[in-house]
């Protein structure tokens, strides 16, 4: 293989991770933008798209109507949830949304084994994707082409969903101040509604995306939530570009480190960690330190 | 953003729960008093990986056990005592593993330790057993250290070793037309070893070892290592996985073509991973620990048994963990008690015939001799995934290393 095409796969690879990334890293920094929660079901939510994506794939015998349907009913639950629960504690401590939302993740856990059983369960591409394409002479899958194209896809849209509709608006406005966007007659609640089902959506996009590459299992939770973690730490919290640019970074941190020098790349993602928050201590892109 | 003003008081509240919990758990265990293990209940410790990457591995053995807890205790238990499975999550953590192991040691009043789920928590365990007179009866750990440099007394295994599942891939491999190999395992104890002593084995059988990468338990993406293992130019490369990381290979390595390459050879060939990637599984080659299609009067009955009560078929650490259980009762029979000065003589050298044909517990290292199979995976008619069918088994004098060793001398 040369170089060439050796840079060529591994760079697009890198993108198609990168993508999936950035879909958890999104959702997290949207909410924690708005809301200032962390939180820490994110894992457990990913996780829960991909096996409610395996089920509507297996009784409809599509993959495209899981990819639409899973990111739906898990941010809907994930509205349902803000509606219910966390709207209780948005006078309390902080510590309070850590703990609540680490136990959505048990539970959400937990009821998945229980549902689904504790053996992963294959979740095929859609047919159409399933092929290699020849980059100077070297397969590629298909399917990572793809994921490329439906991140710049959704990246675009959640951009142009901010910058551009009512809602985006705001969201934006909530976000900087939401006494203030309050008593101009913004409907506070039903925000932080959205943005928390929106970012659950999301968390379950990944989920699903991911399924026919790890399949879905018990275990996918546990393996994500830091990564998602640390590309918004990297990018920012709260920042959407910041949590662009951690994915990147992360996604190709991953792919090139694992490829050059596997026995370290665990430790260049932190490392990477540890640059950013030294120089700026806010993350790339945070408002302030 | 007040990140660092609104973490502060969470911290010290964690600290404070934490502190009161290791308070808790460090109190001295008072209470518990080793006589009453004479009679009642025979109560079997089991700190089990029940989630984390290798919870699917944890969850069989855990099965496995319960099934055969519960087929004993509908026949009146041992020595007309009813046996009691206390089982414990450790998420894979050796540290956890030898916290709770200890619990149900000091507090529980185990004196019997089986189904830890990875090696480097049975190595964590290990140097403990004497000081908590207990047998830990290994039903799945494959780590050759075991029954060699790491081996103790109250140590047994009655399950086939990482060593011994690489020597039937390379007395297979002997004979094939194959002459390249690379190596692929996981970044932990298990899978340094098992690719150590693959790469001795390709070596001593005079043919190439071009190169080997580890991959950390939880690597999401395999596109990297398939690249290595593609330019490796390799005939074959031997895998050394389980879990997710497994499946997540060989989905992967499907999706990239890797197979119309380059054979996969793997150490364990396993149902749940076959049955979680479907067809990227089919042509794939290995030793295996257990698999239901081996044709055996004893396996035949217990498949049977086992379709009944789970409607599926028994999974390789399923298998393996049902094995190390009748090791055990035997030995529990033999000694008239589980008191680790009866219990010990008792399994050394005692053989048993189960699922997999004769097990001899050997004295010298308490190493389960038994033969080896490799498998292929096929499809066949009737089943709705492809089945793992049994091509070559080996006698269990040929895979079995020396006493206290990891390595082959031919």
């Amino acid at each position: 293989m040369s170089t060439l095409a050796l840079l060529l796969t591994q760079t697009v690879n890198a993108l198609s991770q990168s993508a999936l990334l950035f879909f958890l890293g999104v959702g997290l920094t949207l909410i924690f933008g708005l809301m200032r929660i962390v939180n820490f079901a994110h894992g457990a939510l990913y996780m829960l798209g991909a096996f409610v994506g395996y089920s509507i794939a297996a009784w409809s015998g599509s993959f495209w109507l899981a990819l639409a349907g899973a990111p739906l009913l898990v941010g809907l639950f994930g509205a349902g949830f803000e509606l219910t629960i966390l709207r209780r504690l948005y006078r309390r401590d902080a510590h309070a949304f850590l703990m609540v939302t680490f136990g959505l993740a048990l539970v959400v856990g937990e009821a998945v084994r229980l549902t689904w059983g504790s053996d992963a369960l294959q979740v095929a591409g859609p047919p159409a994707l399933s092929g290699v394409v020849f980059m100077l002479d070297e397969p590629f899958p298909v399917y990572r082409l793809f994921l490329v194209a439906i991140g710049v896809v959704v990246a675009v849209a959640i951009w142009q969903f901010l910058e551009r509709a009512r809602l985006g608006l705001l969201i934006r406005a909530t976000s900087q101040n939401a006494d203030m966007a309050n008593a101009l007659g913004v409907d506070v609640k039903m925000i932080r509604s959205c943005v928390f089902g929106i970012g659950c959506g999301l968390a379950a996009l990944g989920g699903v995306l991911a399924a026919p590459l790890v399949t879905a299992s018990n275990g996918m939770a546990a393996t994500v939530i830091i990564d998602a973690f640390v590309i918004v730490i990297i990018g920012g919290m709260g920042s959407f570009l910041g949590s662009l640019i951690g994915a990147l970074l992360i996604g190709f941190v991953q792919v090139f480190g694992n490829y050059y020098a596997p026995d370290f790349a665990l430790a260049f993602m932190y490392l990477v960690m540890l640059a950013v928050l030294v120089m700026r201590p806010g993350g790339l892109l945070g408002k302030e330190a | 953003m007040h990140m660092s003003g609104q973490f502060r008081p969470s911290r010290r509240a964690m600290l404070k729960v934490g502190l009161a919990g290791a308070a808790g758990l460090a109190a001295p265990a008072i209470l518990s008093t080793s006589p009453r293990a004479e009679s009642g209940p025979i109560k079997i410790g089991m700190p089990v990986a029940l989630t984390g990457p290798l919870g699917s591995v944890g969850q069989q053995t855990k099965r496995g056990a319960e099934f055969w807890a519960k087929l004993q205790n509908a026949k009146g238990g041992i020595l007309g005592r009813p046996i009691e499975l206390v089982i414990e999550d450790t998420a894979g953590n050796p540290a956890n593993c030898v916290r709770k192991a200890q619990e149900m040691v000091e507090r529980r009043d185990c004196r019997l330790i089986t189904g830890i789920t990875l090696s480097s928590e049975a190595l964590a365990v290990v140097p403990k057993l004497t000081e908590w007179d207990s047998i830990f009866i290994s039903g799945i750990n494959g780590d050759g250290r075991l029954t060699a440099d790491s081996f103790v007394p109250n140590f047994f295994r009655a399950n086939i070793s990482g060593p011994m599942g690489t020597r039937a891939v390379s007395l297979y491999l002997r004979k094939s037309n194959m002459t390249k190999f690379y190596g692929l395992g996981l970044d932990y104890a298990w899978g340094h070893n098992s690719i150590g002593v693959f790469e001795d084995e390709v070596k001593n059988g005079k043919k190439e070892f071009v190169g080997k990468i580890f991959a950390p338990t939880g690597t999401k993406d395999y596109s990297p290592y398939i690249t290595k293992i593609r330019q490796s130019g390799a005939d074959a490369v031997f895998l050394v996985m389980q879990g997710d990381d497994n499946n997540a290979f060989l989905s992967q390595a499907q999706q990239y073509r890797l197979p119309e390459k380059v054979k996969l050879l793997t150490e364990i060939v396993d149902l749940a991973s076959i049955r979680a990637v479907g067809d990227a599984s089919l042509g794939l080659i290995g030793s295996s620990r257990y698999s239901f299609t081996y044709d055996h009067p004893l396996n035949n009955e217990f498949v049977a048994a086992w379709k009944k009560e789970y409607n599926t078929y028994p999974d390789t650490f399923e298998g393996e963990q049902w094995q190390a259980m009748k090791v055990l009762e035997a030995g529990i029979t033999k000694a008239g008690g589980i008191e680790a000065a009866k219990l010990r003589p008792a399994l050394e050298d005692i053989e048993v015939e189960s699922v997999k044909g004769k097990v001899f517990i050997r004295k010298c290292d308490h190493q389960g001799v038994q033969q080896g199979f490799m498998v292929e995976v096929k499809k066949k008619a009737g089943f709705e995934t492809p089945v793992p069918e049994v091509i070559a088994t080996f006698p269990g004098d040929q895979t079995t290393p020396d006493c206290n060793k990891m390595a082959y001398k031919d």
